[in-house]
């Protein structure tokens, strides 16, 4: 499969989870429409060297969450003030603003991700697209084991920092 | 009454957010891939152009000077700016990251290159101001043994003497300890980027 058809079935199937991504690792829209194309442009370069040693979804991520992080990585401002996911789940119900929709639940959540470290983030990210452990595991390089863990104490955060911050679902 | 969002109506609240559907055509992608290989080119090309320059400079002095001293000083500039821009190439052109890294290849790589241009900066002084001191010594003494011989009388003259030493070494000499300087305080920033990525990795 030539590198332009692969850019096309990786666009057509993850376009919207890497707009989701990029959210993920930046708020200013602009910036994030920046990354976003970044991310596009990297992954079509990529597909040059695609071996399929992986699935299409892993090789996705991976070079998404790699473009993502190296832009985290150049912003001394922000990568200085990121935390763990353990860490935050010691912080949680710090923020108690009342969340009353699901925008509002959407927001209070990419606060919450844009708070944490590279890595949670990739795991918080992967989890949110509804992935599991060994897949989260095979993006990360982590065992599912230890994807496990970390998911474990992911749903522990979500599930304080949107109980106690008196959340109203609808 | 406060109620729970199940950690499922999160992911479905996530999923559902909405999304531009990006796309980019293959012309889009390839222009800017053109666009992003041309300003690296150009990036190059700024340094080999500078030190051409320079070569263009001291290899026409080698005719106009006639001093053996002088020219060979003219040799040795050629030589040192060569040997920067060899080193230039070899060590400092930057690397483009393998796509498709787990997270801690993809972090080790971010630093390997921090780490590797932060010894460059650091070494600054045996690659890239080291290589044009004999050059420039040499040089500065050829012109003023020139001149000596010009005018025999020169030694009477030693504001004129003073004024020629300072322009041919104490002038670059302070020029050296400026570089050497503004390299150091960039390899202190890059040190502060690896220890924020350190720190980065360290509790994920």
């Amino acid at each position: 499969m030539s590198q332009d058809s692969l850019y096309e079935q990786a666009a057509d199937a993850y376009g919207s989870a890497l707009d989701r991504l990029a959210g993920a690792y930046e708020l200013d829209p602009e910036a994030r429409r920046d990354l976003l194309q970044e991310i596009h442009l990297q992954l079509w370069r990529s597909f040059a060297s695609f071996d399929q040693r992986c699935s299409l979804r892993t090789w996705v991520y991976r070079v998404a969450h790699n473009v993502a992080t190296g832009h985290v990585i150049r912003q001394s401002r922000v990568r200085n003030r990121l935390v763990s996911i353990e860490n935050i789940e010691a912080m949680a119900g710090s923020d108690h603003e009342l969340a009353a929709s699901q925008a509002h639940a959407l927001e209070r959540l990419s606060k919450l991700i844009l708070r944490l470290k590279p890595l949670d983030r990739q795991i918080i990210v992967s989890y949110l697209e509804g992935m599991d452990a060994s897949s989260i595991g095979e993006i990360t390089g982590l065992s599912a084991a230890n994807i496990a863990m970390k998911v474990h104490r992911i749903k522990n955060v979500l599930k304080r920092w949107f109980d106690e911050g008196g959340l109203h679902a609808k | 009454m406060p109620s729970e969002i199940p950690n499922n109506d999160l992911q479905k609240i996530w999923q559902k957010q909405p999304t531009e559907g990006f796309k980019m055509s293959a012309a889009e992608l390839r222009l800017k891939a053109q666009k992003f290989e041309k300003r690296i080119l150009w990036r190059n090309l700024r340094e080999y152009v500078a030190s051409a320059i320079v070569i263009a400079a001291f290899g026409s002095y080698i005719s106009v000077f006639p001093s053996t001293l002088t020219r060979t000083g003219c040799v040795l500039i050629i030589a040192g700016t060569l040997f920067v821009v060899y080193t230039l190439h070899k060590r400092g052109a930057a690397r483009t990251m393998p796509a498709g890294l787990e997270f801690r290849s993809c972090v080790e790589f971010h630093r390997q290159e921090l780490q590797r241009q932060r010894d460059l900066l650091r070494g600054v002084w045996s690659w890239y101001l080291l290589p044009f001191v004999p050059g420039i010594i040499v040089f500065s003494l050829g012109r003023l043994r020139e001149q000596a011989m010009k005018e025999p009388n020169a030694s009477t003259h030693p504001g004129e003497m003073v004024t020629n030493f300072a322009l041919g070494i104490v002038v670059p000499a302070l020029l050296f300890v400026g570089v050497w300087w503004l390299n150091q305080w960039a390899a202190s920033k890059l040190q502060r980027r690896i220890d924020d990525l350190d720190a980065l990795e360290k509790e994920s």
